[in-house]
């Protein structure tokens, strides 16, 4: 039966193909500003990192000493912490794995100064690569000797270690960044976050991850003049901002993340930071009430406003739109089922049961909702590559992915069926006997 | 009356369908056209620059570490104002068209206590020359004034402003601006800018500035002090070549502040309108898109009406048939077509208006937008209620030709 409906549906679409082509196009158009408007805004609202960030958690408090005290400028309490603070919640190790970092942003060269690069990564205190979920192609990443004894030792990505040294495998090769040779001792796949949402404050207005090209133990860093882009907060007096400078001992620049897989390793985190917090407080060092609070990632990109709010206005656009050409083409398909009441008509007085009426016209809106997908298809790729040409920070993010195209066609068939309850509904509704005499 | 009212309820489907789309239209063109005209804003806004091209822009200069010391800042400027073609240099905190670093304060009136939020402030030196803005009143800053030394930035420093003509109306309502004096925020010991002039205009660098006014600005004298991001603009005289002393600012730049550039970040020497060009592009790409969803809507919206009319037309040949043989002429058929549109697709347009509204409050709650003003609320109706005249013609046409023989037939 459902083939012999398909068979009608497409023999009664060649009839009027001027109608049929305006319905199709129309919902073509509706779904395929829906599918492009979703696409970017998945691509910044989705986890960072699949996996792993919805388990990452960040700590924010009111850390503010004398020097900075009634400082106009300060709004809220937020994520950078002094080294010596972040060293120590890091050191406590309360939770499964945790880690104080910074970005930076720098010039890495080979020994020789002969081959150089500028290039992101972090400074960090902890162990990043596992974390974070890093997968590590050559070498190992460091050990907690190490990282105490502040030894210059680098991991890399296979990029950077191809640019500088020509071949991925570059372990034991030596790296200059700012007055001192690195040791590489592992090299990792080239890595990003599909969102920054690791140090958002160096990162507003940029809302795309950027690759991550080194990670460096950060006081093995500092040492050797390596600065984080930014010096975060400086106090009173400092310049509202340093670029590429080691000289942070006086500032805010790192955040500490923790990896919290249970509720109740959430709250024994929170419980002690809360501890560390007040106690710094009462000894003084605090000159405010810390107020300390626990973000996990996507609060903290929800509340730092990492998917701008065009690309949410532009969503509910076009989910607009897509209502009203819905409305629009389930108005058309009425018109085109109500001007066969006679067949219908006779089909009904010949036997054919409300149900299968309505069967047969849901079949046809769904033909012409799927033709609508086939439609938005290259349509949609062509609103991504509209975005792409614009210069809006999140361009980038306009990529046709494989979830797009599965989303894309379960969507033009739930708008084609809807479309078409409300027609078919209508056209089956009327007792036979009238439509005849109508006829 | 009764003839053209009875027939939409009795058959409810088809009116019904074209109120919903009407009204979906509506509201989503009313707040599509609103967000188009705040992006316009700064397009249409004037900048107040004078002979923009001759205006050369250096930006993009970040020092690495500290920033550079007023003094150094003062004498690249010097160098830049020496070289040939050149007739003013400037370097400042900020300027129009740069993004990258902005300095905003509420500005608030001291006697009045009248404010404007995001003001934007421009510290730098000799700028209404350089920048070439228009005086409409008072003075520019004296050369005493110009050369003095922030510890700061300035904006919490006192002393002599010149502000734009919007700022001043805003201030100071009562039209006397000059002489009064300004606070720079809301604290008690906010510093107190003195009005020394009034120029025609001098846009924000902050173009969406929540409940702002992209015209609302001040400039300081002086240079900010401990700034890392500073802005160099010079001004070629007439009839030289604008390209060379292009060339020569960049190399004027690279060779003073080089080797203290951030690593990575290249200084953008450039026109002013290219500056402009680029800083704006964001608004005008918004600009294209939102009128094309707008005319889209709008077109989806008179193929809907259309065809559901002439469906619903060609439903009562018969019935108009009839009334043509019972006396009614052609006009007529025409005019209650007409007017049946008209009352449709006007309860259409007043759902849509609510609905319109109802959206926008909510967007207001969460997103930086403003109030849709009224006006756009009888200005969308009247396009709608338009737009359905327009689709309901063709049908109305057909069926005031139908002759009145046709109700003999199939009876």
């Amino acid at each position: 039966m459902f083939g012999y409906y398909l068979r009608l549906s497409l023999r009664r679409c060649r009839q009027n193909l001027a109608v049929v082509g305006l319905l199709v196009l129309t919902m073509a158009i509706g779904i395929a500003s829906t599918m492009t408007a979703m696409t970017i805004f998945g691509a910044l609202a989705g986890e960072p990192l699949p996996g792993i960030s919805s388990q990452l958690y960040v700590a924010t408090m009111d850390a503010r000493e004398a020097v900075d005290k009634d400082n106009p400028d300060y709004k809220q309490p937020d994520s950078y912490l002094k080294l010596g603070d972040a060293k120590a919640l890091v050191d406590a190790h309360r939770a499964p794995q945790q880690l104080a970092l910074a970005q930076s942003y720098i010039e890495a060269s080979n020994p020789d100064g002969k081959q150089s690069d500028q290039v992101t990564g972090f400074m960090v205190y902890g162990k990043p690569l596992g974390m974070l979920g890093v997968p590590l192609r050559y070498g190992r990443p460091w050990t907690a000797q190490e990282l105490a004894a502040r030894v210059p030792v680098v991991v890399i990505d296979s990029d950077l270690a191809q640019k500088l040294f020509g071949s991925e495998d570059a372990v034991g090769r030596g790296v200059l960044m700012g007055k001192q040779v690195f040791r590489v001792i592992g090299v990792t796949a080239p890595w990003k976050p599909h969102t920054a949402f690791l140090d958002l404050p160096r990162n507003q207005g940029d809302p795309l991850g950027s690759n991550e090209q080194f990670f460096v133990p950060a006081e093995a860093a500092l040492e050797a003049g390596v600065g984080p882009l930014t010096s975060g907060e400086c106090g009173k007096g400092a310049p509202v901002v340093a670029f590429q400078s080691a000289e942070v001992q006086h500032c805010r620049w790192l955040e500490v993340w923790t990896r919290l897989d249970t509720p109740a390793q959430e709250a024994g985190w929170r419980a002690f930071l809360a501890g560390y917090a007040d106690a710094q407080h009462v000894a003084g060092r605090y000159v405010y009430p810390p107020q300390p609070k626990l973000y996990g990632t996507r609060a903290w990109m929800t509340l730092n406003h990492v998917v701008p709010d065009d690309v949410r206005l532009n969503l509910m656009l076009a989910g607009a739109f897509l209502l009203l050409c819905m409305v629009n083409v389930a108005g058309l398909l009425a018109a085109r089922f109500l001007r066969r009441q006679a067949d219908v008509a006779i089909r009904r007085a010949l036997g054919a049961s409300k149900r299968t009426v309505f069967v047969q016209h849901i079949v046809e809106t769904g033909v012409l909702g799927l033709a609508g997908g086939v439609l938005a298809l290259p349509l949609t790729g062509l609103g991504l590559w509209i975005v792409r040409m614009q210069p809006v920070s999140y361009s980038e993010a306009a990529r046709f992915s494989p979830g797009v195209f599965g989303v894309l066609l379960l969507l033009s068939l739930v708008v084609g069926l809807l479309v078409g309850v409300l027609p078919a509904w209508r056209v089956c509704r009327q007792p036979p006997a009238l439509q005849i005499k109508v006829a | 009356m009764r003839h053209v009212v009875n027939p939409l309820l009795r058959h409810r489907l088809m009116p019904l369908l074209v109120v919903l789309q009407v009204a979906l239209a509506c509201a989503i063109a009313c707040n599509a056209l609103f967000l188009l005209q705040q992006k316009l804003v700064p397009i249409l806004t004037p900048d107040g620059i004078g002979a923009p091209d001759r205006l050369v822009m250096a930006w993009n200069i970040a020092s690495r570490g500290k920033p550079w010391p007023t003094s150094r800042l003062l004498e690249v400027r010097q160098a830049l104002r020496a070289l040939p073609g050149v007739s003013a240099a400037s370097v400042a905190g900020s300027l129009p068209m740069e993004t990258n670093a902005q300095m905003n304060g509420t500005a608030v009136a001291e006697d009045t206590r009248i404010k404007a939020g995001d003001a934007a402030v421009y510290i730098g030196a000799d700028l209404v020359e350089t920048l070439g803005l228009q005086l409409v009143a008072g003075r520019d800053f004296s050369a005493e004034e110009q050369g003095i030394q922030y510890h700061g930035m300035g904006i919490n420093d006192s002393g002599p402003t010149i502000i734009t003509r919007a700022l001043a109306h805003r201030l100071f309502p009562d039209g006397h601006a000059l002489g009064k004096v300004i606070r720079i925020g809301e604290a008690a010991d906010a510093a107190h800018r003195t009005v020394v002039g009034v120029v025609a205009h001098l846009m924000s660098n902050k173009f969406d500035a929540a409940g702002g006014n992209v015209d609302y600005t001040m400039l300081f004298p002086g240079v900010p002090g401990n700034w890392p991001m500073p802005v160099f603009a010079v001004r070629a005289a007439s009839g030289t070549d604008v390209a060379r002393v292009r060339k020569a600012v960049k190399d004027t730049i690279y060779r003073e502040l080089g080797n203290q550039l951030i690593q990575g970040f290249e200084p953008t020497i450039q026109m002013y309108g290219d500056m402009r060009a680029h800083a704006l592009a964001k608004f005008r790409a918004a600009v294209w898109l939102l009128a094309g969803v707008s005319v889209v809507v709008l077109v989806v919206t008179l193929a809907g009406i259309m065809g559901l009319t002439g469906y619903w037309v060609q439903q009562r040949t018969r019935q108009i048939g009839i009334r043509r043989a019972l006396g009614a002429r052609r006009k007529h058929i025409l005019r209650e077509l007409q007017l049946e549109n008209l009352l449709v697709v006007g309860a259409g347009v007043l759902l849509g208006l609510a609905t319109a509204y109802a959206i926008n409050l909510w967007l207001m709650r969460h997103y930086e937008l403003t109030r849709l003003p009224w006006q756009y609320l009888p200005f969308g109706a009247a396009l709608m209620l338009l737009l359905g005249q327009l689709a309901v013609l063709s049908p109305a046409l057909r069926a005031s030709r139908v002759p009145p023989v046709v109700a003999t037939r199939s009876v």
